[in-house]
This record gives C-alpha cells, sequence and structure tokens, in this order.
C-alpha cells in the first residue's frame, strides 16, 4: 500500500499509534466550531504533504472521507435540538444551533479519517506489530496471531471465489427477498467461516511447535527502536494543534465558540 | 482443568482470523450505515448490532474467557488497519464493547452458552457503545423522540445480530464439526476416555 516513504514512516509504529490515540481523546473535547475548522485544516495540509498513498489511492480515500464526513453530519443537522428555526417541514427541522453542530461532527469525522490515513498510509503493519512486541511489550503470541492472520485473509478471499463458483456449478438456485439473503448469507458465512477456523487451528499449531509463542529470550528478524524522528513527530503534532487554537482565536471564521450550548 | 481455559496460541490465531473477518464487515458496514443514515428515523440504528458481533460470536465459539474481549478489540483494530471511517476512535469502541460483551458471560461464569445469554451480551454491547457515544456521538443533543428511537432500534439490532445471528451461526458451525476442534477439553470428554 505504501508507495512513497516520506519521514513520517520512519516514525516508531508504536509510538504514532500511542500519540494519535491520545490525540483523538484529546480532540473529542474540542467543541468550538472554529478550532475543529482550523485543527482540521492544518492536519489536512500535513496529509496533503506527507502521505504515502499514489495520487490515486490517496483522492480515493479522501473523497470517501468526505462522503462519509457529510452524511455523518446529516442526522444533527436535520433533527438536532435548537431554537433559531431556518427551515422547517415535518419532522425536518433546521435550526442555527444543529446546522453548526452537524457541520462540526462532520468536521470532526473527516479529521479522524485524516488522522487515520497519516497513520495507514505511513506504517507498514508488518513493522507496527513488531513494535508492539518491542517497545510497548505485547505477548507475541498475539502479535504473531495477528500477522499470521493477516496472511490468511487473501486465501479466505480466494475461497470466496471458489465456493461461488461451487454453487453455480451444482446449481443452487438464488431466493428472492430478505428470507433468500438471510440464506445466502449464513451458506457463505459457515463455508468461509469453517473452512478458515480449521487453516488457522491448523496454522496454530504448527507455529507453537517452531516456538513462536515463546515470549523469553526471544530475538526478532525486524528491530525497530526510538529515533529524532519521534521527537520530531511529538513537536510537529503538538505544534499543529496549538497553532490551531491560536488561529481559532485570533481569526474567528464563525459565530459558533460552544456547539454544545 | 484451570489450565484449559488459558488462551494459547490457536485460540488467539483463531480468534484473530474471526476478528479480521470482522474487521472487514465492519470497515465495509460504515457506508451501508451511513446510506441509510438520510432516511432519518434513526433507521441505521437497527444495523448497527453487526459491530458488535465479534465478541459474541468468538466467545460462543471458543468458549474461553477473554475471547470476545480479544475478539472485538482485535476487530477493531483491524477496523483501524483497514482505515476505517472512525479510526483510531473505532478502537476505544471495540475494546469497551467487547469488554462488555465479556463480562456478560463472566456473570455466568463461563457455564452458560445459550440463547439468552448470547442475547444479553450483544445488548451488552450496545450498552458499551452508548457510554462513548455520550462524550463523542453528541447523542444527547438530539431532539427527545429521535433519541428515544436511536436507544431502543439500536438494542433490538444489537440484541438480534450479534445475539441471536451469532448464536445461529455457532449452531451451524457445531452441526459442521468446527467447533469442537476449537472449544476446550471438557469433563465429558475424559470420561469418555474412562469408560
Amino acid at each position: 500500500m505504501l508507495t512513497y516513504h516520506t519521514w513520517l514512516s520512519k516514525v516508531n509504529p508504536s509510538f504514532k499509534f500511542l500519540i494519535i490515540a491520545v490525540l483523538f481523546i484529546a480532540l473529542l473535547t474540542v467543541h468550538n466550531l472554529n478550532t475543529m475548522i482550523w485543527i482540521t485544516g492544518l492536519f489536512f495540509i500535513l496529509y496533503l504533504v506527507f502521505n504515502g498513498f499514489n495520487i490515486k489511492l490517496s483522492s480515493w480515500m479522501l473523497l470517501l472521507a468526505l462522503i462519509l464526513a457529510v452524511l455523518s453530519s446529516t442526522t444533527m443537522i436535520f433533527f438536532g435540538q435548537g431554537t433559531h428555526i431556518l427551515f422547517k417541514w415535518h419532522f425536518l427541522v433546521i435550526s442555527k444551533e444543529s446546522l453548526a453542530r452537524g457541520c462540526h461532527i462532520g468536521l470532526r469525522t473527516f479529521l479522524f479519517s485524516i488522522l487515520s490515513l497519516i497513520f495507514v498510509s505511513t506504517t507498514k503493519p508488518v513493522l507496527f506489530f513488531y513494535s508492539l512486541m518491542q517497545q510497548l511489550k505485547l505477548p507475541p503470541k498475539f502479535a504473531y496471531g495477528f500477522l499470521a492472520a493477516f496472511r490468511i485473509l487473501p486465501m479466505m478471499y480466494e475461497e470466496f471465489h471458489i465456493i461461488r463458483a461451487a454453487m453455480k456449478v451444482r446449481g443452487i438456485e438464488k431466493n428472492k427477498g430478505p428470507k433468500g439473503q438471510y440464506h445466502k448469507i449464513k451458506r457463505y458465512a459457515i463455508t468461509l467461516l469453517a473452512q478458515s477456523i480449521r487453516r488457522a487451528q491448523r496454522t496454530a499449531v504448527a507455529m507453537e511447535a517452531k516456538r513462536f509463542s515463546l515470549a523469553k529470550n526471544r530475538t526478532y528478524y525486524y528491530k525497530t527502536g526510538v529515533s529524532s524522528y519521534d521527537l520530531i513527530f511529538l513537536l510537529t503534532m503538538s505544534m499543529i494543534v496549538m497553532l490551531a487554537f491560536v488561529l481559532s482565536s485570533t481569526l474567528p471564521l464563525t459565530p459558533f465558540t460552544n456547539v454544545i450550548e | 482443568m484451570k489450565n484449559h481455559r488459558k488462551l494459547k496460541l490457536t485460540d488467539i490465531l483463531v480468534t484473530i482470523v474471526i476478528a479480521l473477518v470482522f474487521g472487514l464487515i465492519y470497515k465495509l458496514w460504515g457506508p451501508v450505515s451511513y446510506l441509510l443514515k438520510p432516511l432519518g428515523f434513526q433507521i441505521d440504528q437497527l444495523i448497527y448490532g453487526m459491530w458488535f458481533m465479534a465478541g459474541p460470536f468468538a466467545l460462543l465459539l471458543i468458549r474461553k474467557p477473554g475471547t470476545a474481549l480479544l475478539a472485538e478489540t482485535a476487530a477493531a483494530l483491524g477496523e483501524v488497519l483497514f482505515a476505517g471511517q472512525g479510526g483510531v476512535i473505532d478502537f476505544y469502541y471495540g475494546f469497551l464493547q467487547g469488554l462488555f460483551a465479556e463480562l456478560v458471560f463472566l456473570v455466568f461464569r463461563y457455564k452458560s452458552f445459550n440463547f439468552s445469554v448470547a442475547v444479553l451480551s450483544g445488548m451488552a454491547s450496545a450498552l458499551a457503545s452508548f457510554i462513548l457515544d455520550l462524550g463523542y456521538g453528541y447523542l444527547f443533543e438530539l431532539a427527545g423522540w429521535n433519541l428515544i428511537l436511536n436507544i431502543i432500534f439500536r438494542f433490538i439490532g444489537a440484541g438480534l445480530i450479534a445475539g441471536a445471528f451469532s448464536y445461529v451461526l455457532v449452531k451451524a458451525l457445531e452441526s459442521a464439526g468446527v467447533a469442537n476442534i476449537v472449544r476446550p477439553v471438557s469433563k465429558d470428554d475424559y470420561d469418555v476416555l474412562n469408560q
């Protein structure tokens, strides 16, 4: 998935994950629409400049994030509480307050997508799990469990095509309606799950025999460590947040400073 | 007997494989749910229960303490790594939902795995999601009737999909002969040997 290697891909994966995880919680306390606009804008720029996806994948991801952001704001815009009513049609009431709150939620959805894209587009999953084992002391049986499970997914995808072809060959009729759909889902789910559970069990037995679950005194093929890039990452992220707060008080773009009120 | 209940690499790998499959479904479920959202009347909440399914399903299948928590957390982590919509926030949701599903089985001391316990654990996950929604979704800023619909629909969906559907699927896997290779050895199995 990673096409380009920017400096963000040199940051320790666990550290990156932790910083972004803390940032998510911190951002939940932001109820000022102006601050949200600035934070989103600044992180969007960071993503555009330093993401590791190629242009095509990056644009698709952004388009998807944008659509989700717009859709996520609709419930609050149409059905939220508020006193300054702008538009009314049966159940649908749009007020100034609900509009601001809806925009806030939409922006936050977009911001969270951007932050995840920053992480995903600059992190190799394998290195993430190796770093979890080495820096955060995650027991190897969990980390290798994850890595092996990722390898099983493409096999399931292949199996899905085989099962579909097999069902076609045997002339399993297509039932229409919700009941037919239910049976179809069940048929695929059972066959796919049964096969992969058996495969996972066999793989695990082999891995245990090769001492993959050994926790003490083990060596690692990939070594992950801490570097100066981690400090740069921490500084960049905190600078962006601080800059956004400063900009929101000096250059407020909307009159809404608290969307909860 | 106690040792049989500890998670081994086999249990972990099977749980995580299941979890990643659900992680992929969770990721795809985002757009599905958002398509229903503009319909209003909180219709989308009826299918919200899909996001709770990994936990109860894994525990019903493997029947070892910790599998619900591991499965739901791993599914959420999978969703994050597949670039799901909620980002890292999904991880927190997954962890708490898994924990609540797990607690239901813990209350029954991991001895009861019947239909009602399954439904209960699905609904416990829904409760967990509401706790996080308090801070995250501005849930209580919705108009009153909309909020009530939201809560009722989510609990119904959770019971139906995460509880009932998980139970049906696990039953089917049992009859396919898959469940017994991943479950801990029970006293009955030893009794068979002694005969």
